[in-house]
């Protein structure tokens, strides 16, 4: 079959010819100045729709033009649109990147792709030190953050209407943060959590405030996401259970040791949610014990008895 | 981006190798083929594809040119492809993620070149930074260190699943970051084989002196959680409001029923972690089954309890007695 050509050799012939053109060409200029494509009308749409979608998808920017006065669509890459600039990275960082792409798992060989188009990923292979798989919706959100565009999605079943003012990872998840126009409010979404495709904007539709910076947004304290005013608790927690809860707490946390009672460490925290906070001590099972304000002690009583009572 | 059609993979490969082909003329057909991670053949196969790349009139000029002797070898008159093609948005991305996650792993050197690589990609493409977090507990360099240096170490572990602190030699494998903790694979000498510990759980650290002969890492990050067969399977209730219980542990069946509520299998290895996370959800599960499982619970809500009460002797206001 060596007179037929791949479909591989028409896609890169059909590129070669939109790179090299001047002007924007029909669909009928392309299919019959390259070889491979049927002969009848339908079949070469057809084909020559799909091999556009292929390089589309591997992000090649093909553009649509009328040509001259006329209603007759044209296609065409402008080669400087086409081309990666020069990054100017010196051996030494080419290197580190393909280490970072190798030791850093995002779940699909996507930076790996990336680093082809850099001159070759080489032999190189390490064990991936971390885990951060990107959810689909990410590449669309940076595009969108990177180009300053309203995005609008659905999260938790309701239509939101955000900027984009960050991307950030924390605790292992990828977060959107950003101006929820709905809510007048700068709000944190996890972007697996996004239900569907993301509709992007016009660009340059907003501001990043100079001083911004995403993870600051990001709570990751769900006893501190509450609508409730602050109420200081104190908790005695088993000693040896003290790093865990330290740590949880953050540093705004104040621990004592317990003048009465040996092995016992006092904590004081401030909380904005309680059923959050209390789902927290209540990972800690008998090692954590809320000591007061009375009327959160009695919230949590009261929540241990009906599980007590419950699967009885 | 899944189910790209395979001619796509290989149009993006021949898009990258002929640009540096033509960057590096006379390059080693080795040094490409090792460079782009494929064999002889198909780099063969792709010069000889690529000689077949023109633009009209399709004279013998206006073909790329590919002087190949074997082992050399050199494109020409490829004026279209002389320059990789763009990034896509989400390559980018991924390189971007990559590179800062790396950076923010202790012990990486903030100004190294990966740093540099890094602020050249965001100025060069206009991305703009993300920043990534992947936290630092106490014992993860200590932890490292060991793993890097072949030595054995004694831990104290807070074991939650069991909710017990034990004493143990390990020798640590690699520790890794993965959904949101670091953890280190381990052979453990009080098991006699290989765990996994949480970092964050490790709450003391010794070196013993002892050196361990450092096996070859896996290439893929294990799995965090592994239940083995013969571990109990718990059949969980849940309202549709603990719909997440089913994604953030993996389970071995989920149903969906007409009411909303969810149906979950999950493998449970240690009872206190079921504890744990049934006394959080409280009203949300219900266990039915099996049998011997159906008051975990209930029984570890009264255990807490029963330090309410006064298991743990704790005065709600130690100074009460002085002031009686």
């Amino acid at each position: 079959m060596a007179d037929a050509p791949s479909r591989v050799e028409r896609v890169l012939n059909l590129l070669a010819l939109m790179l090299d053109t001047q002007v924007p060409r029909t669909r009928e200029e392309f299919v019959r100045e390259i070889a491979g494509y049927p002969a009848q009308p339908e079949a070469n749409r057809r084909a020559f729709e799909r091999d556009k979608e292929i390089l589309r998808g591997m992000g090649v920017p093909i553009t649509m033009e009328n040509i001259g006065d006329s209603s007759e669509v044209g296609y065409r890459v402008r080669p400087d649109d086409y081309c990666l600039p020069d990054l100017g990275l010196t051996p030494d960082e080419t290197a580190a990147l393909r280490v970072a792409v190798s030791a850093i798992s995002l779940g699909d060989r996507t930076g790996h792709g990336a680093l082809m188009k850099l001159g070759g990923v080489g032999d190189y292979s390490a064990a991936p030190i971390a885990s951060l798989p990107i959810a689909p919706a990410l590449a669309t959100l940076f595009e969108a953050f990177r180009h300053r565009a309203v995005v609008e999605f659905v999260y938790r079943g309701e239509r939101r209407t955000l900027e984009p003012w960050g991307l950030s990872s924390k605790r292992g998840h990828w977060y959107v943060v950003g101006f929820d126009r709905v809510r007048d409010a700068v709000r944190a979404f996890r972007a697996d959590r996004i239900d569907g495709d993301v509709d992007v904007g016009a660009p340059d539709a907003f501001d990043v405030p100079a001083d911004f910076r995403a993870d600051d947004h990001i709570q990751d304290r769900a006893w501190l996401l509450g609508e409730a005013p602050p109420v200081s608790v104190r908790l005695a927690v088993d000693t040896h259970h003290l790093d865990a809860v330290v740590s949880a707490l953050g540093p705004e946390a104040r621990a004592e040791p317990d003048p009465t009672h040996d092995g016992i460490t006092i904590v004081e925290v401030s909380v904005n949610n309680r059923p959050a906070f209390r789902s927290f001590v209540l990972g800690f099972l008998e090692h954590a014990e809320i000591l007061d304000p009375p009327d959160v002690r009695a919230d949590i009583i009261e929540w241990l008895e009906s599980v007590a009572a419950g699967g009885a | 981006m899944s189910g790209r059609p395979v001619a796509g993979a290989e149009v993006q490969r021949i898009l990258a190798i002929v640009p540096w082909i033509v960057a590096h003329p006379g390059a080693s057909k080795t040094e490409i083929a090792g460079r782009f991670g494929m064999g002889a053949e198909q780099l063969d196969d792709d010069l000889a594809l690529v000689l077949m790349i023109g633009v009209p009139p399709y004279s013998p000029g206006d073909y790329l040119d590919v002087v190949d002797d074997g082992e050399f070898v050199t494109i020409r008159l490829a004026d279209q492809f002389s320059r990789p093609l763009r990034l896509t948005p989400a390559e980018g991305l991924a390189l971007l993620a990559a590179g800062r996650a790396l950076l923010a792993v202790p012990g990486s050197d903030p100004d190294g070149p990966l740093a540099t690589a890094l602020g050249k990609l965001e100025r060069a493409l206009d991305l703009p930074e993300v920043v990534v977090e992947v936290g630092e507990p106490p014992y993860l360099e200590a932890v490292r260190d060991a793993a890097a240096r072949g030595e054995r170490v004694e831990i104290e572990y807070w074991s939650a699943g069991r909710d017990e602190l034990t004493t143990r030699r390990i020798d640590p494998a690699v520790a890794f970051f993965a959904m949101g903790e670091w953890y280190v694979s381990a052979f453990c000498h009080r098991a006699d084989a290989e765990r996994m510990f949480r970092v964050d759980r490790i709450r003391a650290l010794r070196a013993t002196g002892d050196h361990f002969e450092a096996s070859a890492g896996d290439d893929e990050i294990a799995d965090v959680f592994h239940p083995h067969d013969d571990d109990p399977r718990v059949t969980i209730e849940l309202a549709p409001s603990a719909a997440w219980v089913a994604e953030a542990y993996p389970a071995e069946s989920t149903t969906t029923r007409a009411d909303g509520t969810i149906e979950v299998v999950l493998a449970v290895s240690e009872p206190a972690w079921l504890e744990r996370l049934l006394i959080r959800l409280g009203p949300e599960a219900r266990v039915t089954g099996p049998e011997s499982a159906l008051r975990a619970g209930a029984d570890a809500a009264r255990r807490v309890l029963a330090r309410y009460a006064e298991g743990s002797g704790h005065d709600p206001d130690p100074f009460a007695h002085a002031r009686a």
